[in-house]
Order: structure tokens, then sequence, then C-alpha cells
């Protein structure tokens, strides 16, 4: 219904725009006055008054319309004679009715489900209809506005502005809710968490295990229960293993990215650069889950077998595979940066090295790299924020067990891996194991945040020292 | 007469397929400032670039004909062009001090070319230099300061002190002033008066003024062509060539 609703709505503006245009033109050659807007710009008129509020009363209607029908529905359901004890039992009752006027419930009918049933048929229609009536009441009002609006030769153009203006308000307010949505739901959940969890017990804990956790009811624990629950919940082992990998990866990444970033700025001529550097950029595009499959699959046995020939221990998920080939994934970016603010240095300072009989070396050395510095920081600290969120690859290379230890040949497990493996199956959602997801999620969103932060402050330091 | 210093015979260069220079045959005297003036784009720092090889940067630069310092020929493939600079220092439109302290920018030269190997031998390059440059009354306080902390014309000293500071030969200016206001421009050119009494100067400027005040010879350029070249005094007095005449008079440029 609601799709053939936004259909008629857009086939009424479209026409009405071919016909806001010639009636102006016709007005303007019939009256001989000068108008205050090319025509188009009337088309537009009309059409964003025939179909902004039309859809979003739609919009606001298709909210509003479930929750409304539900209360009607259960509360004649209650008047009938249904008993139901609490809210998860209305749900119920209200789905089961649902399910009959949809001919898919197969259980017992009673007399009241029956009944229910048969109102809820009656509203839906009663709704659908008012909707339609509605709509078409305000399409046709505000298109009746807004031509009466074009015979006076309204400055549509002004008009046409503001209400592009507003869209693109919207649009972006709606990222920017969605952004405080998330942090907030976070908060929440992590408040629920910390409310159980001592947020001290939590941060300098050194055990992580839990599955110590399951089935109990966050709201009854007693002083004993949480003598043995305290110690469950340590980050230190899991921003240990975190931090590990991402220092493993960025062993890799800073030399081998900054290197190629110099060699494509200063030395590639135009031909290699025009050839490898998306090339590189290729690696970026490949997808984390590949590189995870790669890197439990290849590497990890890999390293383990040549571990077995020198006689060591190697983990067959060792932090030193997964940190290897997230380093790897995060070359094309250290690189890319490196090589944009190698670029931007100016050619005065590289001409003004040149002219006391530098060579080239020498000037990148001395010159080029200590003025790209700050912006290549920026692009480091970047890096390190990849690699402290990044899943996939962890989540397959990495360990499960929170160990805690500097030894690259054992397995370590990280804070992404670790959300991954609570959240996945069947969750109570009132446990503190659950709940030590989001406590995770949020510290990680902090982690990364003042990182990014940290960097834009250093590219834009440097931006702002050449620009 | 003083001896000539560089010689340059039937100097081409060319862009990619645009020739930049025709046919330059040009003397400058050691111990003297050469002023080379004409429109935008005519050549005169294509010119000034051969001198120290600055032009091997631009991959598309293609240099032939002669261009001699002393008897030595500049444009041998085999020629170091790292001593070639030393000899050869130069002073650019923009002030471009490095992004270090200002003494940092002076050492910088001396510790490429191993000059200087204790502390107190760069001390006393860099006290040099400034000083020659005019600049240490200003800076010598505060020598740890980052080099583009100080004005315009305070940088372009310290871009000058920093071409002395290897002992070069010969200095090249590629429009030294025309980044600068005319207070420190005046403190430049009395700069260049004093510094010609140790080294051969070739001087870019689009200020006939300037070339009048500081040069002793002059080159006109115009279209990549050397149209005439003379004794400063007699080209702005009374120039051979009637297009000297017009561009000198502010009939074109």
């Amino acid at each position: 219904m609601n799709i053939v609703l936004i259909f008629l709505i857009s086939i009424f503006s479209i026409s009405l725009f071919f016909y806001g245009k010639s009636k102006t033109k016709t007005i303007s050659i019939k009256d001989n006055i000068k108008l205050n807007a090319l025509p188009k710009f009337y088309g537009y008129y009309l059409v964003l008054w025939c179909s902004i509020p039309a859809l979003v009363f739609l919009l606001v209607w298709s909210l509003f319309e479930p929750t409304i029908i539900k209360s009607i529905i259960i509360e004649t359901a209650a008047n009938q004679g249904a008993v139901f004890n609490d809210k998860n039992e209305a749900n119920l009752i209200y789905e089961k009715i649902k399910a009959i006027h949809l001919g898919t419930y197969f259980g017992d009918i009673d007399s009241i489900l029956k009944e229910s049933a048969l109102a809820y048929a009656k509203f839906i229609n009663l709704f659908t209809n008012s909707k339609v009536v509605l709509i078409f009441g305000i399409i046709i009002a505000s298109v009746v506005y807004s031509l009466k609006k074009i015979r006076n030769n309204n400055k549509a153009r002004d008009d046409v502005e503001v209400i592009l203006k507003g869209l693109l308000f919207v649009s972006s307010l709606i990222a920017i809710l969605t952004t405080l949505g998330i942090i907030f739901s976070l908060l929440f959940e992590s408040i629920k968490f910390f409310s159980v969890i001592n947020i001290f017990d939590y941060l300098f804990g050194t055990n992580w295990s839990p599955q110590r956790a399951f089935v109990r009811d966050a709201s009854s624990i007693t002083a004993a229960e949480y003598e043995e629950l305290k110690d469950a919940f340590g980050f230190i082992p899991l921003i240990a293993g975190t931090s590990f990998i991402a220092f493993i990866a960025m062993l890799v990444a800073v030399p081998v990215g900054l290197f190629s970033g110099i060699y494509m700025a200063e030395y590639a001529s135009t031909k290699v650069r025009r050839v490898s550097k998306p090339i590189i950029e290729i690696l970026a595009g490949i997808p984390t889950v590949v590189y995870g499959f790669f890197a439990a699959l290849t590497v990890g046995p890999f390293f383990r077998q040549v571990g077995e020939n020198l006689g060591l221990t190697v983990s067959s998920e060792s932090a030193l595979a997964a940190g290897l080939i997230m380093g790897i994934m995060i070359i094309p970016y250290v690189s890319s940066l490196s090589d944009d603010v190698i670029n931007s240095v100016p050619q005065s300072l590289r001409d003004g090295s040149y002219a006391v009989g530098a060579t080239k070396s020498e000037t990148i050395k001395q010159v080029v790299i200590p003025a790209a510095l700050p912006g290549i920081i920026g692009s480091v600290l970047l890096a390190v924020s990849r690699a402290i969120g990044e899943t996939m690859i962890v989540v397959m290379a990495a360990g499960l067990a929170a160990n805690l230890t500097i030894n690259p040949l054992e397995s370590t497990t990280t804070i992404t891996t670790q959300i991954v493996m609570i959240l996945v199956g069947d969750q109570e959602f009132d446990s503190p194991k659950t709940q030590s997801a989001f406590a995770l999620g949020l510290t990680l969103f902090i982690a990364t945040l003042v990182l990014n932060y940290i960097a834009q402050r250093a590219v834009k330091k440097y931006r702002e020292k050449y620009d | 007469m003083s001896n000539i210093k560089i010689k340059s015979k039937n100097l081409d260069v060319f862009y990619g397929d645009k020739q930049a220079l025709f046919d330059v045959n040009l003397d400058l005297n050691e111990k003297e400032v050469t002023a080379l003036i004409g429109p935008s784009g005519c050549g005169k720092s294509t010119f000034i670039r051969c001198i120290n090889r600055m032009n091997d940067v631009i991959d598309i630069c293609k240099v032939t004909g002669n261009i001699e310092m002393d008897g030595m020929d500049i444009n041998d493939k085999n020629l170091d062009v790292v001593a070639l600079r030393e000899k050869v220092g130069m002073v650019f439109q923009k002030p471009n001090p490095f992004p270090k302290s200002i003494y940092d920018n002076i050492s910088y030269g001396p510790k490429i070319h191993g000059k200087g190997e204790t502390k107190s031998e760069l001390d006393e390059i860099v006290e040099n230099s400034l000083r020659k440059s005019a600049l240490w009354e200003e800076v010598k306080d505060r020598l740890d300061e980052p080099g583009t902390s100080l004005s315009g014309g305070q940088q372009q000293r310290l871009c000058i002190a920093r071409a002395i500071s290897v002992n070069p030969e010969v200095i090249l200016m590629d429009e030294p002033c025309s980044a600068l206001d005319p207070i420190a421009t005046a403190k430049i050119e009395e700069l260049i008066d004093e510094l010609k009494k140790t080294y051969t100067i070739v001087i870019v400027t689009h200020s006939m003024a300037q070339a009048v005040r500081v040069s002793q010879k002059t080159g006109f350029f115009h279209l990549g062509k050397l149209i005439e070249v003379g004794k400063t005094e007699k080209i702005f007095k009374n120039p051979d060539n009637k297009m000297t005449q017009d561009y000198i008079t502010g009939r074109f440029g």
C-alpha cells in the first residue's frame, strides 16, 4: 500500500513539474510580466510542495500506526476477557491475533482471539483508508496553495533554495543523530554493566573469563558471588593483547608503508607511479575476511611448521601471524597517506637543499621527512586506530583465550575478538557477560576516538604550516 | 677589467618540446654583480639554473651548448654536481628556510660537505655566515628558534647565510627581493654590495632600479634570447638595441 502511495505521489509530482513550468511560461507571455525566477524553478517549487508534506505525513503515520493499533487491540482483547499478567504476555496475544488475521496461526483459536482478530482486521482497514484519504487531502491542499503562490509570481527561486537547504540539513542531522544514538546505547548498556562490576575491577583486573558469569541474573548477585565474578572481567589481558597485535602490525606497516610512500613521492617516475600506486591501493580493497583466512590457514600453520623445525613451540593461532597479516593490510593506508604528505612538502625546500649541494637521500632524510613529520605521525596514528579496531583478521587468526603474554609465538586475544565471542549465539541480555561486550565496545570507541583526534590535530597543524 | 668567471657559449635549453633559451652567449665577471632583466618567462631564471645544474631536478629539461666555470665544463655528464653546488650557491625568489632551528639551517650545508667537524668549528661557520649576511646581531640570542619564526626579510638573509655557509665562489639570486618590503629590500641590496667583494653574484630582478643600484653588468633577455649585454650604466643610459630601450623605459614588459 505504502509503495503504491509513494509511486502515486512521485507520478503526481513529476507531472506537476511540467505543468508548473509551462503554466508560468504562458502566464508570463500572456500577461507580459517578467517572472521572478526561471520557469523551471516554479516546476521545482510545485514538486517540492506536492511531495514533501505528503511524504513526511506518510512517514510519521507509518511510524506510529503499529503502536496505536497494538494498544487498541490489546485493550479490546482485555475488554473481551483475555488474561495476561505482564507486557510480554500481552505482546504474545497481540502476535497471535496478527497471525490469525494473516492466516498463519495454527494453534487453538478461542472466541476471544477470534473476535479480536476481526477487530484487528477492521482497524487495519480503517487506518489504511483514512491514511489514503488524508494523504490525498494533504496533496490537494498543498498543491492548491502552491499553485496560488505561483500565480502571484512569487520568488520561487528563494523558496526552492530554502527547502533544499532544509533537506540537506536533515540529511546531516540524520548522520549525527545516528552516531549519537549508537554512543548512547553503548553508554547505557555499559552503565548497567558497571553497576554490577566495579569499574576498577574491570579496568585493572588481569583475568578475563566472562563465561563464569553465564546464566547469572545481574539484579540478584550476592556479595559472595561478586567475589567470584570480580576477577572474571579484567580488561588488562585484552588491551595488552590488542596493543601487542597492533604493535606487531605497526612493525610491519610503518617501515614498509613509509618507505614505499617515500619511493612513490620522491623517486618513482610518473610511469612507475601510475602503475604501482593503484596496485598498492588494491591491497586496501581486499576484504579483511580474505586476509583473515589467509592468516589462519596459510601464515599461522606456516609459522608453526617453521617453529617446529627450529625447535620452538609456536601456537597455530599466534599473535605473530595475526599481527603480520594485519600489518600487510595496513600498508596501503600508511603508504598513500605519507605519499600525500610528502608530496605536499613545498618543492622550494627541496630546491634549497639541493642548492647547497645535498644529494637526494640527504634532502629526503634531513629536510623532507622532518618537514612532513607531523603528517606522517598523523597517518601512523590513523593506522594504529585501524589496527586496534580491526576485527575479522584477529577473530580468525588470533586466539580466544585471554593470555597475558609478550611472546609473539603464543596466542593472545583482542578486544574485538572478545566482543564477537560474547555476542555470538544465544544471549541473556541482562547477564553481565553480555553487557560486558558493550563496555568493551565503549572502551574501544574511546581509545580510537582519542587516537583519531590526536592524529587529525597533527595533520591539521602540518597543513596550516604550509598552506 | 676583471676576470671572466663563468662563460656560456651557444647555450640552448629545452623543456620537453619547448625551447626556453636560444643560443645564449654570456660572460660573467669575477667579483662583480651581474643583473639579468627582462619580462616574465624570458629565460633569466632558466639561465641561472643552468649555472648550478638545478635544471637537473626537472625531468623534461634538456641543456645543450657550453657553459664553463673557470674553464671547467659545467654540463659535463661526469661532473660531480654536489661539488659544483658547493661552489655555486643559490638564493630563491621566496625565502625557503628549512623547518629547523636558525643554527641548523646554516650548519646544514657545512655538515653535508663534511666541514666543521667539531662543534666549535661549526659554531664559527654559523657565526661567520650570519655576520656576512648581516643577521648575526638580530638572531645571536635565539639560534635555537625555528628559521620560519623570522620575518620575511630576515628569512631571506638567513637563506643568503645558508648559501654562504659552504663558502661558495658564486652566488645566484633569483629575484631575491620580490617577496620583500622596501626596507628589507634595501638591507639585502646593501648586503649584495658587501658580498660582491668576496663572491661573484648573478641576480635576476624585475626591478630596473634594483639592477641599476646593485649591478656592474646587465643582460637583457627577451623570449629566451639574450638581446643585449653590457655595463649597467650603458644599458640603462644608452642601449644599442631598440627593444632594450623600450623595456627599460617601460614601454613593454
